[in-house]
């Protein structure tokens, strides 16, 4: 099954692996760093909705949840004196739990209902939490004392290309090619015996314990963050524009789209303001009306026959 | 000074505040209805959702506001010139964007329309601020702020207009969609396109014109919203209103729409009395996810 990748794919990702992980040696301006630890962070959110919106074909507009409690379980678990990794993997699973708890429900609505179910369910935990916990999370002095740089750059840059890895296999897996089935007709998937709703429970969680990775990993980068902040809608809007962006239901996908998203904001954002987001707005509706393979399907049209362009089309 | 004291023989503190809270409620709900209107139409119709239904409205909201500065022309009024506006700016989104999604099945119609919507949901808010700044702004007009007292209990007189607007503009959509011609043809369309088609409806059309009458539509409650105050984060704050009208008035339902309105307005009204107004929307939220969950049809639907 090496197969969808090839054999030039898999040494240039061995390279960029390579470069990623020499990176900090050489480059010493905490910015470059930063703009690599934004990037994985949006492509591990990304993949997060990707393996639910692209694979599964469930189009949630509440990720903003999940990353939330994400970030606060991670956030509360180090605060209570967990070594990092497992404040982290704490996100993920305090993220995957309530999302069970609270968001099964919503997995008997439907495409469009789904949609707005979501975003409703995203609503209410934001203004829940806005009331429930406001102020400020400041790091303790202990905490802030070992901060640095360096080692939250390996942590993301390491569960970036771990999530990458993941969907990779995932896709190929049994369990993808449900997913996939799942999206493509919920009906015909059904009748071949496919049990869709256990399919969508596994996506569901799937999605959110890397949504709340990256909400984690959201928590460990700040020093202090209003409690609000991770659960603002942005979060929700914006995986789902990168995945678009990138492709959608493709493992490149969320990490191009990702690295342009982080690049343009950081180019345009500080020069033309509100510019950029009416530029972002009108270069997704094109890529939505002309590409809706995205970014991925554009790389795969211009070494057309190569072993890419058939997989994706599936 | 009088009617004060009545109203405290009549009931406590506890029950004015109740009241007043109540027709807030209930007027803020009207309002609902219409913003709900010309999504609930296309949605409706076509299966197209538009997200940026709430942006157009801040639009229109944004025009009467101008027309209010630079003319002198009230906002009421002001609908008759926006209207016609923007049904020509819904003719041209449809040939723009929206025309090209007629080919595909519902469910592709319906989320690549959300995600096109979307799109114009991040330019139109953003265009606003770059051209008009993010200011809150309100047309303040000799009405303004101004109420009748009914012994204590005060009722606002462009809440009262906000009202009767609605009950007109529901009652004339009715009237127009069952008792025209074109009215019939849209409700055809929408009940099965292909046998519509059969019958010799013309059935692009049919959708460019119910778009654009969708995107017109927005133009009436923009011109309350103008009354009430705008800013351009409204943008973003009106879709998930118009959604949850829709969605408890049943899809496609546009008698429905009213009641839907006043009862989100009134639900909302009962969580500002009994939890707070911070849990205003969360309480209206709650509801809609109710809704979705145990009675997807709507409050006046039919299972499918």
């Amino acid at each position: 099954m090496t197969g969808p990748i090839g054999k030039l794919g898999i040494g240039i990702s061995c390279l960029i692996t390579l470069a990623l992980l020499l990176f900090p040696l050489f480059v010493k301006e905490e910015y470059y760093l930063n703009l690599i630890f934004l990037v994985s962070l949006y492509s591990i959110l990304s993949h997060s909705w990707n393996v639910f919106g692209g694979l599964c074909g469930q189009i949630s507009l509440g990720h903003a949840a999940f990353f939330g409690v994400g970030a606060l379980s991670c956030r509360y678990a180090w605060i209570a004196g967990a070594p990092l990794p497992a404040a982290l993997l704490m996100g993920g699973i305090g993220s995957v739990l309530v999302t069970c708890l609270v968001g099964i429900p919503t997995l008997k609505l439907r495409s469009h209902y789904f949609a707005i179910g979501t975003l409703a369910m995203a609503m209410i935990a934001l203004i829940t939490v806005q009331n429930q916990l406001p102020g400020v999370n400041f790091l303790p002095p202990e905490l802030m004392a070992g901060y640095s740089v360096i080692s939250r750059y390996y942590i993301c840059v390491g569960v970036g290309l771990a999530a990458i890895l993941f969907v990779g296999a995932l896709k190929h897996s049994k369990i993808g090619l449900a997913m996939i089935s799942i999206r493509e007709d919920e009906d015909a998937a059904e009748a071949i015996g496919i049990n869709i709703f256990r399919y969508k429970v596994v996506a569901m969680a799937i999605s959110a314990f890397l949504a709340g990775l990256a909400g984690g990993l959201f928590a460990i980068y700040y020093v202090s963050f209003y409690r609000y902040i991770p659960f603002e809608l942005t979060w929700s809007f914006d995986p789902l524009l990168i995945t678009f962006i990138g492709g959608s239901g493709t493992v490149l996908g969320p990490v191009l789209g990702s690295l342009c998203y982080v690049i343009l904001r950081e180019t345009f954002a500080l020069s033309m303001g509100q510019l950029s987001v009416i530029i972002f707005g009108a270069v997704f509706i094109l890529i939505v009306l002309f590409f809706p393979k995205g970014l991925s399907g554009l790389i795969d049209k211009l070494h057309a026959g190569g072993p890419d362009s058939e997989t994706e089309k599936q | 000074m009088m009617s004060n004291a009545l109203i405290w023989r009549w009931g406590s503190e506890q029950v004015k505040t109740f009241l007043q809270i109540l027709s807030y409620g209930l007027m803020s709900g009207a309002l609902y209805g219409l913003i709900a209107l010309g999504l609930s139409l296309v949605f409706g119709v076509m299966s197209y959702l538009n997200v940026a239904h709430g942006a157009l409205i801040i639009l229109g909201a944004y025009l009467s506001f101008w027309l209010y500065q630079l003319w002198g022309i009230d906002p009421f009024p002001s609908i008759l010139l926006v209207f016609p506006l923007f049904f020509a700016l819904g003719l041209l989104l449809f040939k723009g964007l929206f025309a090209a999604l007629m080919k595909f099945s519902e469910g592709d119609k319906i989320k690549n329309s959300l995600l096109i919507s979307f799109g114009i949901l991040l330019i139109l808010p953003n265009t606003i601020i770059l051209s008009w700044t993010p200011d809150e702004r309100a047309v303040t007009t000799f009405y303004s702020g101004a109420v009748v007292d009914l012994l204590g209990w005060r009722l606002p007189y462009t809440g009262l207009a906000t009202v009767a607007l609605a009950v007109a503009v529901i009652a004339a959509l009715h009237v127009f969609l069952t008792r025209t011609y074109f009215g019939k043809s849209i409700r055809a369309v929408s009940q099965d396109f292909e046998a519509a088609g059969y019958m010799g409806i013309n059935v692009p059309r049919t959708y460019m014109v119910s778009f654009a009458l969708g995107v017109a539509l927005a133009s009436i409650p923009g011109a309350i919203v103008a009354l009430q105050g705008i800013n351009p984060d409204l943008a973003f704050a009106l879709p998930n209103k118009e959604l949850i009208v829709v969605i408890l008035a049943g899809v496609g339902s546009i008698n429905g729409l009213l009641g839907a309105g006043l009862l989100l307005g009134l639900v909302e009204a009962m969580g500002v009395f009994f939890l707070g107004a911070a849990y205003r929307e969360a309480v209206g939220l709650l509801l809609f996810v109710l809704f979705l969950v145990y009675r997807p049809q709507g409050l006046v639907g039919r299972k499918t």
